[in-house]
């Protein structure tokens, strides 16, 4: 295959609309007849709803209706999750319906004329509450003391399960130290700047529901839709066009896009609704709320013999249907051990359900295991007195003693370049300079710092052991259009990676045709192939691009075989460039895409009987899958006096395979790091002890900005590979690693003032309560 | 103007000045702040421009932000509150936002208000019962809080004339860049060689108004130029102090940093 | 029924009469009222940016004004910043060139951002440009393509790429 495209910063296909205000996201979406709808929350963390008093708000102008929780069991089933051994899994309405679990839980949905007027109501609907203790705390809600979210449950506990591999009692008899450390990362969300949003079409003449949404599942949500409201499958279709980011936020069966539809089929009327950013950061789901005790069995020499690490996750009120919150730390478990000679290991889990958003999926949602892995590191060459960039290497495996399972017997190692990326960082960063810098630098009293942080990010990777496997294949169609364009269905739902672009690259060349005779569907369920993970999971560079080169190779082999008989040449000795069959060695004889695709379209008695002329393909790509492996490595400067952190040097070196388009993929690296950046330094998703939620604007929430991200310099390792698809996954990455990365380097900043760094949120105040100048 | 102030003396507490808006809208879209009349100001003429008045400076309240950054006049003669502007959020509320709108509003970790109080301006507000002048230091009276009665509304600041053989000084701390201060300082250092002559210190973000630090200033006067100086100056400036904790720094937090950024303010100033 | 104020406006140089409530944002007369729906709402409160557009060539958060507030006015919005010959502006190139966005939602902002800035100063230096768009947020980039897009726009705009 030709590579014209692949590989080369092409100018995407998505931005000529994206820069000149052309894009169609759902909040842009006009329908005749259209009405609004604005949602009542709960203003309570943990309540019963005595009683809900919408009189008023009804009569108010350009009222449509008012739904309440006790609407929706006549006409719409709960959300619930499928079975999953272990967990708990109890069933909700979209809208609350008795009791409160959250503050922003929706209460009532208004349906109005306009925005403005919907909003209007909100205020004079009165709902009132019988208050209940709020859970505010994961580990208090675990405790049998505690108050009861689910009264059918009994207690908060969702799930406990204790796993064990190797023998972790011989590893700790014979360590030298055991070190026990509590280490705990706080809530933060994903805050794409689009909201979620939903515009719900239901045409009661045909009994056809049309959702557009803000989606990275359109299938999933179709499943769903057509669940909860009790609609056959093939009267429901989901759109998705421009999505404004998710990053894992926007894969669910989002309460509000079911009550748009739920009210759209009541009214026979388009219904929109579209989060403002109060909903979003107070409902749009939160995560990463985690507590573990780890505690590591060590030689004196750093060699980590044996680790356990107990977890606790703070689940929130609700789980979010389809994709269960627990999948989340049981992949940290099976991830954990990643490319280092972890082979006696111990994890336990317990969820805890309280009084907060619900936990939902956000880039990299195991990146626990990274965060307390790579602290650890730090932490253990503290305590022993070594340095952490060397024990490290001393506990990564060596790829002679490779390949070999995880541990976990999760997925099989090999092929490992975790150490020549930590060696390249290493080098990039000049560690052995910087240390010097570091020791003038205390001289003078600033303190300069330096982070690293490696890991193994599956991408995509089917995990076993966890019961879910929904990563190992993906579908495409291909379609030789009469004209000889070719036309990709994607199942993927992008949202920034840019798919119409390097999935039309890639075919391109696959074809052997231009870019600009390709275009990428994506998002209609009633023409892409199914799927039950839209885009996520980092499987955007691997499945969408197996499967599509798949179908291709089968138009392919039926189109040289039409030209092979139109040139009366061997089909394998023809060869496609820039859309035009000819011998390949040169000749006069040639023939277009275009000749062929309408001979077969509209003469294909014309040709030989039994000739293959179907120009569509579907095509299903299996995929054992691949890791990305990566190095960052951050280097500091706290104040101490005012305790603000000044990122001065961020490095990575990552070896995702083959960049399709290297700047798509330096952008999902930087995008990730600025998040990792965010979450260390900038953002909290805040709860008092009562319950309230705190950071409902972006006053309060805060992201970084151009002047908080650096610049971030990213090297490549691009191994040798005879695989088929050498591109890997590569999305998620950037917000696993980084985490670690910029705590480690503020704890060697502070080590010379005996600062000991245990959680993940250092905004200044933290910074001097730790090292002792405020209390 | 006789308009407007005719309109505020009718509709008195269900109505609000609206001039650039920047502090006001945001209230509105969250449905915080709900008045039923909204007067806009906006296009007065004579309530925007800047203007020499002998030493001083006369500033319309409906000078926007931007119109100050661009000053030449204003970088020349009060570079201090030049410098202090480039430090309100972006240029694009800059645009819109307006000086007698930020005093108004009377935000204790804005800049402008400090500012005031640091210079002494002296605020000129008018109603249907007439016009009063009112000294930055009376006009803030707590959190969000001026002395504006419901019928009344600011129209212009007079800056007296900026203090001859000062040298100054000015800086905040916040959590990103264009965010309100954690804490911030302005701060003017008279001086007759090494000798200190004069000093003013306002504080913002660090109490339910700006403050002045008489006692810190107190101590300074009289006394030579030197780092010793500056920390028992910045001690003091500190040790009144009882800020508010929120959710982006604690009381213990701003009080710390006050005095953090008082004493590298009165360090930067005397080194101009 | 709040009463309705008349205003005439130029929006992306075609005039308009309207009649608009008075708490009618300028943000949702664009999107909604004249179907402009290329300037974005991220936050409605004045941080995110989304939804700057040029009033009187100035850039401005239409969130935090009222459609009544631009009554004489000239806006200019993210539809109207190409020259309208079929070829995008210089910042618009810049940006399309350096793959500077991912999902798109925060860059008519930049746009706005990005063009005003380049009309005031054709040749800023890098920090020059991180604090000029530090009002505008961003979730998918961490910003360094963007940085990238407004070099190659003013190169674009100086003549020294094609």
């Amino acid at each position: 295959m030709v590579q014209r495209f692949t590989g080369t910063r092409v100018k995407r296909v998505e931005d000529p609309r994206l820069l000149t205000g052309r894009s169609r996201f759902v909040d842009d979406i006009s329908l005749p007849g259209m009405l609004y709808a604005a949602f009542v929350r709960s203003t309570v963390p943990h309540a019963r709803i005595a009683s809900i008093d919408a009189a008023a708000a009804r009569e108010m102008p350009g009222i449509v209706a008012v739904y309440v929780g006790a609407d929706l069991p006549e006409h719409a089933n709960p959300l619930m999750l499928q079975p999953v051994e272990g967990l708990k899994t109890p069933a909700f309405y979209a809208l609350a319906h008795e009791k409160v679990r959250f503050v922003g839980e929706p209460v009532a949905m208004v349906v109005a004329e306009s925005r403005y007027q919907a909003e209007d109501a909100c205020d004079s609907i009165y709902v009132e509450y019988e208050p209940l203790p709020p859970v505010t705390d994961m580990e208090a809600a675990i405790r049998p003391d505690s108050a009861v979210l689910f009264d059918e449950l009994g207690d908060n506990v969702m799930y406990h399960s204790e796993a064990k591999y190797g023998d972790l009692d011989a590893a700790f008899a014979g360590a030298d130290r055991v070190i026990t450390e509590k280490i705990s990362q706080h809530r933060y969300a994903n805050v794409p700047m689009e909201g979620h949003a939903g515009l719900s079409s239901f045409d009661p003449s045909m009994g056809e529901l049309v959702h557009y949404s803000s989606h990275q599942g359109p299938h999933m949500l179709r499943f769903g839709l057509s669940f909860l409201l009790r609609l056959p499958l093939n009267n429901v279709r989901v759109l998705c066009g421009d999505v404004g980011g998710a990053f894992g936020s926007k894969g669910y069966f989002h309460r509000e896009e079911i009550m748009t539809a739920f009210a759209s089929m009541r009214l026979g009327k388009p219904v929109k609704w579209a989060a403002d950013r109060n909903e979003n950061l107070l409902a749009g789901g939160q995560t990463r709320e985690e507590s573990a005790v780890v505690e590591a069995a060590v030689k004196n020499d750093g060699t980590l013999l044996g680790l356990r690490v107990k977890l606790i996750v703070d689940q929130g009120a609700y789980q979010c249907v389809p994709y269960p919150t627990i999948v989340f730390p049981l992949l940290a478990r099976a991830l954990m051990p990643s490319a280092y000679r972890i082979t006696n290991f111990e994890f336990h889990i317990t969820m805890a359900a309280t009084n907060k958003a619900p936990y939902i999926a956000y880039r990299g949602p195991w990146e626990i295991e990274t965060f307390l892995r790579e602290r650890l590191w730090d932490i253990l060459a503290v305590e022993l007195g070594l340095d952490p960039v060397e024990i490290r290497r001393k506990n990564l495996w060596e790829n002679q003693e490779l390949p070999r399972p995880l541990a976990t017997g999760a997925a099989i190692l090999k092929n490992l370049t975790v150490r020549e990326c930590l060696d390249q960082a290493v080098a990039a960063i000049d560690y052995p300079g910087f240390r010097q810098e570091q020791e003038r630098a205390r001289a003078q009293g600033r303190y300069l710092g330096l982070g690293i942080s490696c890991f193994m990010e599956p991408a995509p990777q089917p995990i076993f052991g966890i019961g879910f496997d929904f990563v190992r294949s993906e579908t495409a169609t291909v379609q030789l259009e009469p004209d000889g364009g070719v036309t990709v269905f994607t199942a993927q739902a992008p949202h920034g990676q840019g798919h119409e672009t390097t999935i039309a690259q890639v075919c391109a060349d696959g074809m052997g045709v231009s870019m600009s005779q390709v275009k990428v569907i994506h998002g209609d369920t009633r023409v892409v192939p199914f799927t039950n993970i839209g885009t996520g999971a980092s499987r955007g560079a691997t499945m969408p691009i197996g499967a599509a080169l798949g179908a291709l190779r089968i138009i392919k082999d039926r189109v040289l075989r039409i030209a092979g008989h139109m040139l009366e040449t061997a089909p394998e000795d023809l060869q496609i460039v820039n859309g035009v069959v000819s011998p390949i060695g040169g000749g006069d004889r040639s023939v277009s895409l275009f000749e062929i695709a309408i001979v077969a379209y509209t003469a294909p008695f014309t040709l030989p009987p039994g000739t293959d002329t179907e120009m569509k393909a579907t095509y299903t790509f299996d995929y054992e899958g691949a890791w990305a492996q990566s190095c960052h490595a951050a280097l500091v400067e706290v104040d101490t006096g005012t305790g603000k952190v000044e990122i001065k040097r961020y490095v990575v070196v990552e070896d995702c395979g083959e960049p399709i388009h290297p700047a798509i993929v330096d952008g999902q690296i930087c995008g990730g790091i600025a998040q990792g950046i965010g979450a260390v330094l900038y953002e909290k998703s805040a709860y008092d002890e009562d319950g309230q939620y705190l950071a409902g604007t972006f006053m309060d929430y805060l992201l970084p900005t151009s002047m908080e991200v650096p610049h971030i310099e990213i090297h490549h390792i691009i191994p040798e590979t005879d695989e088929e698809i050498p591109h890997h996954g590569v999305g998620e990455g950037g917000l696993i690693g980084s985490p670690a990365c910029v705590v480690n380097a503020i704890e060697d900043a502070l080590r010379p003032l005996g600062v000991k760094i245990r959680e993940q949120y250092l905004p200044p105040a933290r910074i001097l309560e730790l090292i002792g100048s405020i209390k | 103007m006789a308009e407007a102030v005719a309109l505020l003396a009718e509709f008195g507490d269900e109505a609000k000045v609206l001039a650039g808006g920047q502090s006001l809208v945001p209230m509105l879209n969250l449905r915080l702040a709900r008045p039923g009349h909204l007067i806009d100001i906006a296009r007065i003429p004579s309530l925007r421009g800047v203007q020499e008045d002998g030493d001083g400076l006369r500033i319309g309240a409906v000078t926007t932000q931007r119109d100050i950054e661009r000053s030449e006049l204003v970088a020349r003669k009060y570079p201090l509150l030049s410098e202090a502007i480039r430090h309100i959020a972006h240029p694009p509320i800059r645009v819109r936002g307006t000086v007698g709108g930020s005093l108004s509003h009377a935000d204790p970790a804005a800049e402008l208000p400090a500012v005031a109080v640091l210079l002494d301006a002296e605020l000129t507000v008018v109603s249907k019962r007439g016009q009063r002048v009112i000294p930055a230091q009376d006009f803030f009276v707590s959190f969000l809080t001026s002395a504006l009665a419901p019928d009344e509304m600011l129209t212009e600041i007079r800056l007296p004339a900026w203090p001859s053989d000062a040298t100054w000084a000015f800086s905040e701390v916040s959590r990103r860049h264009g965010d309100f201060a954690l804490a911030g300082v302005a701060a003017i250092v008279e001086r007759d060689n090494s000798t200190v002559t004069g000093a003013r210190i306002a504080l913002f973000g660090v109490g339910a108004t700006p403050l002045r630090t008489p006692d810190a200033e107190a101590i300074a006067v009289g006394k030579t130029i030197g780092d010793d100086l500056w920390r028992d100056v910045a001690a003091s400036a500190a040790a009144a102090l009882d800020p508010p904790s929120d959710l982006h720094g604690s009381s213990a937090y701003r009080k710390h940093l006050a005095e953090v950024l008082t004493l590298r303010a009165l360090q930067s100033a005397a080194a101009r | 029924m709040q009463k309705e104020h008349s205003i005439r406006l130029t929006v992306n140089s075609i005039h308009r009469d309207a009649s608009v409530e008075a708490r009618r944002t300028l943000a949702d007369f664009l999107r909604i009222d004249l179907g402009l729906t290329g300037t974005h709402l991220g936050c409605e409160h004045g941080v995110c940016g989304a939804c700057t557009v040029l009033v009187n060539g100035e850039p401005v958060r239409s969130c935090l004004m009222f459609a009544v507030q631009a009554d004489g006015t000239e806006i200019t919005t993210v539809e109207g910043v190409a020259p309208g010959d079929g070829n995008m502006a210089p910042i618009q190139e810049g940006f399309w060139r350096a793959t500077s966005f991912q999902c798109g939602y925060c860059a008519p902002g930049f746009v706005i951002v990005g063009e005003a800035l380049l009309r005031e100063n054709p040749d800023p230096s890098e920090e020059q440009i991180r604090e000029a768009i530090s009002g505008n947020l961003c979730r998918c980039t961490g910003y360094q393509s963007i940085v990238e897009g407004i070099q190659r726009g003013a190169k674009i705009a100086r003549g020294e790429e094609a």
